[in-house]
C-alpha cells in the first residue's frame, strides 16, 4: 500500500480537469475504498461530504446505505454498529461535532471496530467560526482517548490528497481494526480545484482479516500483540461478544487481570508496530540545508510556496509535508531534520499544536513556530518569520 | 428451564428479588418461544446492573455498549443488516431507566426510522448500580440517595414519548404480569421498532427506602398516570424496506462535473489572482465557476475559494479565483491581480478583510458605477455592470470585461463554458454581456 513520498501525479496540460472540492473527493475516496455505510449530521464546513455520500452510496454500483442521524453521537454510533455487522463505515463532522463523537470513538477503539471519521476543521473553541478555517483540532483528534491511545490521523493538503488519504484511512482502519481520523480543514475541504479525476488510482480495497470459521471464535484473540484479532460480524454464524469495558480474550468483563492489561497494551502496540508503514509524507531535501520547513494540511501549501521562493533567492531549505500526523512519522522527521540547525513548523493555530507534539524529536534544534488564527498563513508570513529569526 | 439461549443455571449477578432477573427470564422464554436462530439475535446491553446480562447469554451475539447509546448501536446494526445484509438480524436492547433518559434521542430516532430494534427498558425508577440515585423515572415523593426528602420532579412517561415518536410497537408491563414473556416475544417478532417498558423493583435500594412491594407496582403506575399493556401495535414500513428502491429513484442523472480538456490557448503565461465581490444570491460564485471552467478549457490550473457569512443567502459573497499554468500551492491571495466589485456588500467585506489595502498599483480594479470604494493604490475603472446586465449577471459581466481587457483567456473559452453549463441561457447571457463589452 502507499508508504512514502510523492503522492502527486504530474499534472499534464492535456488532462481533462474538473472543478471539484476536497470534501467531494473525500466522499469519492470513501466509495473507492469500499465504504458501504455513512451516517451524517450537517455541520459547516463538512456538510458537503454528507451530501455527497447521500448522493453516491445509494447508486446501484456502490450498493451502500447513507442516512441522516439526529445528532453527531448517533451518527458515529450508527457507523460503529454497521461496522460491527461487517460493513465499512464513515461519518464526517467538524470540531463541535467531533467533541460529541469522542465517546463512541473510544468505544470503537476498545472494541477494535474499524470506522473512519472525517473531521473538517473550522475555527474554535466551541462553535467558533463556522466558515473560518483553522488547524486547531490536531491534538483534540489525537489525544481524545482516556489513556492517550494513538488514533491514526491523516491530513490532506489538497483535493487530490483528500481522495488518496481517505483511502489510506480506510486501509489502516480495516487493517488494524481501529478508528481512524481524516483531518481536513475548511480550506482543503471547500476550495474547488481543477483536478483530473479520471487519473485517480483506485487502490486495492482493504478487507479486515476474517475469522476462519474453524473452531470456537474468540472475539479478542490476539496471538501477537501487534496484530488485530480476526473479525466475525455480529449476525454471522460465529457468536460475537463485544464490549467497551476492560475484557479478556473472550470478551468477558475483567477488572485488571494480566490478560486485560495485555489486551490494552495490544491496542497501542498494534498501532505503534505499523507506524513506519503508516507514514505518508512528501520530502524534498536540499544538501547542506540549515533549515527544514515542515507543515501539513492547508498550510503545507503556503510552506511549499515559501520554500520555492527562498530557493529561488538562493537559500538552502529542506521541505517536509506530513500527510500522516499520527502515529508521528518520526523516521521521516528525523531524516529531514538531519544536519539542520533550525526546524520551522507552520500551522494555523495559536500555539503550534503539532510542533509541541514533535518537539521532543527535535530536541537539539532550534524550533521556529509560525502560527496564526483567523486567516490562512501565507507564504510571506512564513518567510518573514524566518527572516526575523535569522 | 430448557433454554438454549441463556446460560444454564448461571448465578444471576443481581440482588435477591431484583426485577432484572425476572425480565431476563421472560426474555429468554420469549426467544425460546420464537425459536429464532441464535446467530440472528444480538443482545445489546447498556450500562448499569442491566448491562451485566451479557455473560448470561449462551448463544446470541452480545454487544455491551456505552451508557445510553445501546439503542443507537443496535440501530446501526439493524439498519446495516436490513439494507446491506440479509435483513434477518434482530437486535434487542437491554437498557435501564437511566440509560433510556441519556439516550432518549436514540430511542426517538429509532422509533421514527422504524428500525427493526426491540428495546427492553428496565424501569426500576432509579440508578441501582451507583447507589440508588434518583432518575428521570423516579415517581413523585420517591426516596432515593439523592432525594432523601422525596422526589419533587414528576416522572417521565417514556411510552407516551415513543407513541408521539410514531413507534410502531409500544408496551408498558410489570414484572409480575403473567403475559410478560408473550409481550416481549410479540415485540421482538414485530417488524420494526418496539419498546417494552417493564416496571420493576430495585431491591438493593428502592424497597429499602420506600414502602414498595411487587404488588404495589401497579399503584405506582396509576399514580404516575402510566397506561399499562400494549399501547400501540401497528405495521408500517421499516427504514430498510424499499431503501434500495428509493435509492434508484433518487439517483441523479449522470455526473454534473464534466471533465474539461484543453480546447483553447490561454493568453496568460503567469498566474492570475482574482477577487470577485458581490452579494449572496447574485451568482458571484457561479460567475467564478464559469471563469474557472473557461480557464480549464485553456489547460490552466484553477482554484476557487468562496466565502460568505455564516447565514447563506444574505450579505456578501466573495470568490477568490486563481488561474495558473503551474500547479497552485497557496490558495489565498496576498496581492490580487484583479478585483471585481459588483455590489456594496462585496465592497464592504473587501474593506473589512483588508483585501483592498493589499491592492497594488498594477492591480486591475473593475467596479460597478455606484459603489463606494476607498482611495486605492490603483485607478478604479467603473462599469455599469448592474444596470446594464441586471444584478444576477453583473459578476459574470465583470469577468467578461476583465477577459476583454486583459486577454488572459480567449473570450470563446468563456462562451464555451457558459454554453456547456447553461445551454438554455447562452443566448440571453451573451446578449446581456454584449451590452457591457460594447460600451468599452
Amino acid at each position: 500500500m502507499m508508504s512514502t513520498t510523492q503522492t502527486g501525479i504530474q499534472h499534464e496540460r492535456t488532462a481533462r480537469r474538473q472543478l471539484v472540492s476536497g470534501n467531494r473527493l473525500v466522499a469519492l475516496g470513501a466509495v473507492a475504498a469500499g465504504c458501504r455505510f455513512f451516517s451524517g449530521y450537517p455541520i459547516t464546513p463538512s456538510s458537503e461530504i454528507y451530501q455527497a455520500m447521500m448522493e453516491e452510496l445509494p447508486r446501484p454500483e456502490n450498493a451502500g446505505l447513507a442516512l441522516a442521524a439526529p445528532d453527531e453521537i448517533s451518527a458515529l454510533t450508527y457507523c460503529v454498529g454497521a461496522s460491527m455487522a461487517g460493513y465499512k463505515a464513515m461519518t464526517a463532522t467538524s470540531g463541535p461535532g467531533w467533541c460529541l463523537m469522542i465517546e463512541t470513538l473510544q468505544y470503537g477503539l476498545m472494541t477494535e471496530t474499524p470506522v473512519v471519521v472525517a473531521v473538517v476543521q473550522r475555527l474554535g473553541p466551541s462553535t467558533g467560526g463556522a466558515t473560518q478555517g483553522a488547524q486547531g483540532d490536531v491534538l483534540l483528534t489525537q489525544f481524545c482517548t482516556s489513556g492517550g491511545y494513538t488514533i491514526p490521523v491523516f491530513a490532506p493538503s489538497n483535493a487530490r490528497e483528500c481522495y488518496e488519504l481517505t483511502q489510506a484511512a480506510f486501509w489502516w482502519s480495516e487493517r488494524l481494526r481501529t478508528p481512524v481520523v481524516l483531518l481536513s480543514d475548511k480550506e482543503v475541504g471547500m476550495t474547488l480545484e481543477s483536478i483530473d479525476v479520471a487519473s485517480f488510482e483506485r487502490r486495492p480495497v482493504p478487507e479486515r482479516a476474517a475469522f476462519s470459521g474453524i473452531g470456537r471464535y474468540v472475539p479478542y484473540a490476539c496471538e501477537q500483540l501487534e496484530e488485530p484479532p480476526p473479525f466475525a460480524p455480529v449476525g454471522g454464524a460465529a457468536k460475537v461478544v463485544a464490549t467497551g469495558s476492560a475484557h479478556d480474550r473472550d470478551g468477558k468483563l475483567r477488572k485488571n487481570s494480566p490478560e486485560v492489561i495485555e489486551l490494552l497494551v495490544h491496542l497501542q502496540a498494534k498501532i505503534a508496530a505499523h507506524a513506519g508503514d503508516m507514514a505518508i509524507f512528501e520530502m524534498d531535501l536540499q544538501e547542506k540545508a540549515e533549515t527544514l520547513v515542515m507543515s501539513y494540511g492547508t498550510t503545507a501549501r503556503a510552506a511549499r510556496e515559501a520554500v520555492n521562493h527562498l530557493r529561488a533567492a538562493g537559500r538552502k531549505v529542506s521541505f517536509l509535508k506530513l500527510m500522516t500526523l499520527f502515529p508521528i512519522a518520526a523516521e521521516a522527521i528525523e531524516q529531514a531534520a538531519e544536519g539542520c540547525r533550525r526546524v520551522v513548523v507552520a500551522e494555523e493555530n495559536l500555539t503550534g499544536l503539532y510542533a509541541s507534539a514533535v518537539q521532543t524529536l527535535l530536541r537539539d534544534r532550534e524550533m521556529l513556530r509560525v502560527n496564526g488564527i483567523g486567516n490562512q498563513i501565507s507564504p510571506l508570513q512564513i518567510i518573514e518569520a524566518m527572516e526575523r529569526a535569522r | 428451564m430448557m433454554d438454549p439461549y441463556l446460560v444454564k443455571d448461571a448465578p444471576l449477578p443481581y440482588c435477591k428479588g431484583c426485577g432484572h432477573g425476572l425480565v431476563l427470564r421472560a426474555f429468554g422464554e420469549a426467544l425460546e418461544k420464537l425459536q429464532l436462530p441464535p446467530a440472528e439475535v444480538a443482545v445489546v446491553t447498556d450500562i448499569g446492573c442491566v448491562g451485566l446480562a451479557d455473560a448470561l447469554f449462551a448463544t446470541p451475539h452480545t454487544v455491551h455498549t456505552t451508557h445510553g447509546r445501546s439503542t443507537a448501536f443496535a440501530t446501526g446494526l439493524a439498519l446495516a443488516d436490513s439494507v446491506l445484509g440479509a435483513a434477518r438480524l434482530k437486535p434487542v436492547v437491554m437498557i435501564g431507566d437511566g440509560g433510556a433518559m441519556i439516550g432518549i434521542n436514540h430511542l426517538v430516532n429509532a422509533a421514527l426510522l422504524n428500525a427493526d430494534v426491540t428495546v427492553l427498558v428496565h424501569n426500576n425508577f432509579m440508578f441501582g448500580m451507583t447507589g440508588g440515585q434518583n432518575s428521570a423515572f423516579s415517581p413523585l415523593e420517591f426516596v432515593t440517595a439523592t432525594t432523601p426528602a422525596g422526589n419533587a420532579v414528576p416522572p417521565l412517561d417514556l411510552a407516551q414519548v415513543l407513541v408521539a415518536s410514531r413507534a410502531s410497537f409500544v408496551a408498558r408491563k410489570i414484572t409480575s404480569d403473567h403475559d410478560l414473556t408473550d409481550v416481549i416475544a410479540r415485540a421482538i417478532a414485530h417488524p420494526g421498532f418496539a419498546m417494552v417498558e417493564i416496571l420493576e423493583l430495585c431491591t438493593g435500594f428502592a424497597t429499602k427506602w420506600n414502602p414498595l412491594t411487587g404488588a404495589q407496582l401497579k399503584q405506582v403506575a396509576e399514580k404516575a398516570g402510566y397506561a399499562l399493556g400494549v399501547l400501540r401495535e401497528e405495521r408500517r414500513p421499516t427504514f430498510g424496506d424499499g431503501y434500495k428502491e428509493r435509492g434508484k429513484e433518487a439517483r441523479r442523472e449522470g455526473n454534473k462535473e464534466n471533465g474539461a480538456g484543453p480546447r483553447f490557448a490561454a493568453g496568460t503565461e503567469v498566474a492570475q489572482r482574482l477577487v470577485m465581490a458581490g452579494t449572496a444570491g447574485e451568482r458571484v460564485q457561479t460567475a467564478a465557476m464559469l471563469l474557472g471552467q473557461a480557464a480549464m478549457l485553456c489547460g490552466l490550473h484553477v482554484t476557487q475559494k468562496n466565502d460568505y457569512p455564516v447565514t447563506q443567502g444574505t450579505g456578501f459573497s466573495i470568490s477568490e479565483v486563481i488561474l495558473s499554468p503551474e500547479e497552485i500551492l497557496f490558495t489565498g491571495i496576498e496581492e490580487p491581480d484583479a478585483v471585481l466589485v459588483v455590489s456594496a456588500d462585496g465592497a464592504r467585506e473587501l474593506e473589512r478583510t483588508g483585501m483592498l489595502a493589499r491592492v497594488a498599483e498594477e492591480t486591475l480594479v473593475l467596479a460597478d458605477t455606484d459603489i463606494h470604494l476607498p482611495e486605492l493604490r490603483c485607478t478604479i475603472q467603473r462599469f455599469a455592470f448592474r444596470s446594464a446586465t441586471g444584478p444576477k449577471t453583473a459578476a459574470l459581466a465583470a469577468v467578461a470585461q476583465w477577459l476583454d481587457m486583459t486577454g488572459a483567456l480567449p473570450m470563446d473559452a468563456l462562451w464555451t463554458a457558459i454554453e456547456e453549463r447553461f445551454p438554455k441561457e447562452m443566448e440571453s447571457t451573451r446578449a446581456s454581456l454584449g451590452k457591457i463589452l460594447q460600451t468599452t
